[in-house]
């Protein structure tokens, strides 16, 4: 199984487009970062859902993971997360090379896990990789120093407007530069276990096809039409079960420097979802007649 | 008589109201190298797909080695695949990609048989290059490469020649040959009747799915198809065959005549002739497996040719 495993790693490192994608999740935080320094928000009211994030990243470089994973975990990171799972079947397929991997005592089953694995752990490091992206040109930029926002930093004498108050709590914040480390490796796992529901639904996808576009697309197209359906405030506690609900609550961890019972939520909500997917996956892929 | 390598029995595929496979049985033995026929849409390629676990038969089993197949059944161990076009990582070279699907297996690389699988290629320096660059033919080669890296007890090879010039198809064929002579078990699908009746010991004829018949290519072809014969006195060696049993018809195919036997050996030909005063000088074979194919598949009723398959 490990030498499975490994192969189907090599194959995800050798891959052009997997540089291409990890090259993107590094260089939007970068970006981000020189633009805030260049350019940094004045402080007051107004700026939107991310100004909170921009105006305490000014105060400590150790901010900026977590604000480069807010920005990038509304979409760019479903998009990456969803070309490495769309893939994993879906691609082996369209070369036609996945009947010369099933044409040996290699059952189905094992197959499927290793590459299940394998795009899971690269889908993984993509969220990974925001977050050390943001804490090295973070560090460069803004400093190693902890969060106070009764100190206020450089930006008016007072705690950033908004920040402490999203998700409709306000109070006061400080969090030293060991907490903000060990939230932003929580907020990792979070943000990649939270999108655990729409990574299956993708992998399932792709044990149905031979398009790992077509897949990619599914799973990105599942999360956009599952965060439409939570805004519709009509549909009362049936937006609980969703698998997106919850999928901001990590943002608790800074905002309100707890873990809160919404990101116990957002995780045991993925459950029931990846049992579901991955189980369909594994049936449909067990009784497909292999001709690609 | 040991035991089949490969034993097809009463297997069928149903797409909704098709049958592409219909309750067909067969059997090949070690040592032979059997081709399997029929004209496209018989369903062969069906036939080796259900053979290798890579489709679920509606109905029958097939049986490697003894075992019955399923999806990563352990016989598969000893088969070398190649089912219809060689694909590979296109952005892999064709030396990795035989690595790589080795050790994917839990096996070490010098385990493999890669000196006979490079000659197979025949690939030279374009092993190293990525296989998006390859031909056809190229992959194709690389495609029986690899199905003989494992030094496999049988090769199930699907229209191993597509895609190949005719200096490729000629290697493929002496390839074929010398797995064979060492022992190899070969099942092979192709519609080159040729090709089949080059490198084949025993034919499967398939048709509509179904069997017509099964048996050795000399059985098959002997006392059928067509010949040609040169003599000394045509008129008169004319007369002579028209007189005969088993001569269905008489053509002139200058300097020679193009004779349609049925049922009669062309030695029995030869006798009569020389036994009437006509000098034989030539006597060849003339597409003789592709008359028996095509008087064949016409009758799907199915019958037994000699022994064995």
């Amino acid at each position: 199984m490990l030498s499975l495993i490994g192969t189907e790693l090599v194959k995800q490192v050798r891959r052009a487009r997997t540089w291409v994608a990890l090259g993107f999740v590094v260089f939007v935080p970068v970006l981000m970062t020189v633009i805030l320094k260049l350019n940094p928000p004045s402080p007051g009211p107004g700026g939107g859902q991310f100004r909170p994030f921009f105006l305490g990243s000014l105060q400590t470089g150790l901010l900026v993971p977590a604000t480069s994973l807010f920005l990038m975990s509304r979409i760019f990171i479903v998009i990456v997360m969803a070309l490495f799972v769309g893939d994993a079947v879906a691609s082996e397929a369209a070369w036609g090379n996945l009947r010369f991997m099933l044409v040996r005592p290699i059952t189905r089953g094992r197959l499927l896990a290793a590459k299940l694995v394998s795009a899971v752990l690269f889908a993984s490091a993509a969220v990974l990789l925001v977050a050390l992206a943001g804490l090295v040109v973070g560090v460069i930029s803004f400093g190693w120093h902890p969060l106070d926002l009764a100190r206020g930093g450089g930006f008016g004498g007072g705690p950033p407007p908004g920040f402490g108050a999203f998700r409709g709590v306000t109070q006061q914040l400080t969090q030293s530069e060991g907490v903000l480390l060990w939230h932003t490796l929580l907020a990792v796992v979070l943000i990649a276990w939270g999108l655990a529901a729409v990574l299956a639904f993708g992998f399932m996808l792709s044990t149905m096809t031979d398009s790992p576009v077509g897949a990619s697309f599914g799973a990105v197209g599942f999360f956009i039409v599952m965060g439409i359906l939570d805004s519709i405030d009509s549909l009362g506690s049936i937006r609980h079960a969703l698998p997106v609900d919850y999928y901001d609550a990590w943002t608790d961890l800074f905002m309100r420097n707890k873990w809160t019972a919404d990101m116990t939520r957002s995780a045991l909500l993925q459950v029931p979802y990846v049992i579901v997917f991955l189980g369909v996956a594994w049936w449909w892929f067990h009784r497909k007649d292999i001709t690609s | 008589m040991s035991a089949p390598i490969v034993e097809i029995r009463g297997l069928s595929k149903h797409y909704g109201s098709v049958r592409a496979v219909d309750d067909l049985d067969f059997t090949v033995a070690p040592g032979q190298v059997c081709g399997l026929l029929g004209p496209n849409g018989a369903g062969k390629t069906t036939v080796l797909r259900m053979l290798v676990g890579l489709v679920r038969p509606s109905g029958g089993e097939a049986w490697l080695f003894d075992e019955p197949v399923k999806p990563g059944a352990p016989a598969l161990a000893r088969v070398g695949t190649m089912i219809e076009q060689a694909a590979f990582v296109p952005y892999l070279s064709g030396v990795e990609n035989l690595e790589l699907w080795w050790r994917s297996g839990g096996r070490h690389w010098s385990g493999a048989d890669s000196g006979r699988a490079f000659e197979v290629a025949g690939l030279g320096d374009a092993i190293d290059r990525k296989v998006r660059t390859y031909s056809q033919g190229m992959r194709q080669r690389l495609g029986l490469a690899r199905a003989v890296l494992s030094r496999p007890e049988l090769l199930v090879l699907d229209e191993p020649t597509n895609g190949l010039d005719p200096q490729e198809m000629r290697a493929v064929r002496q390839l074929l040959r010398r797995v064979a002579e060492e022992g190899t078990t070969v099942l092979l699908s192709s519609h080159i009747l040729s090709e089949v009746e080059q490198v084949c010991s025993h034919v499967v004829v398939m048709d509509k799915g179904r069997l017509v018949t099964t048996g050795t290519v000399a059985s098959l072809t002997a006392g059928g198809g067509t010949a040609y014969f040169e003599v000394d006195d045509a008129q008169r060696a004319r007369a002579i065959l028209g007189a005969l049993p088993g001569v269905v018809s008489i053509t002139d195919e200058h300097p020679g005549l193009s004779i349609e036997l049925s049922g009669v050996k062309r030695s029995d030909i030869v006798a009569a002739l020389v036994g009437s005063g006509v000098a034989v000088e030539t006597v060849s074979a003339r597409h003789a497996l592709e008359d028996a194919f095509l008087g064949l598949v016409g009758d799907h009723t199915t019958r037994h040719v000699g022994k064995g398959a």
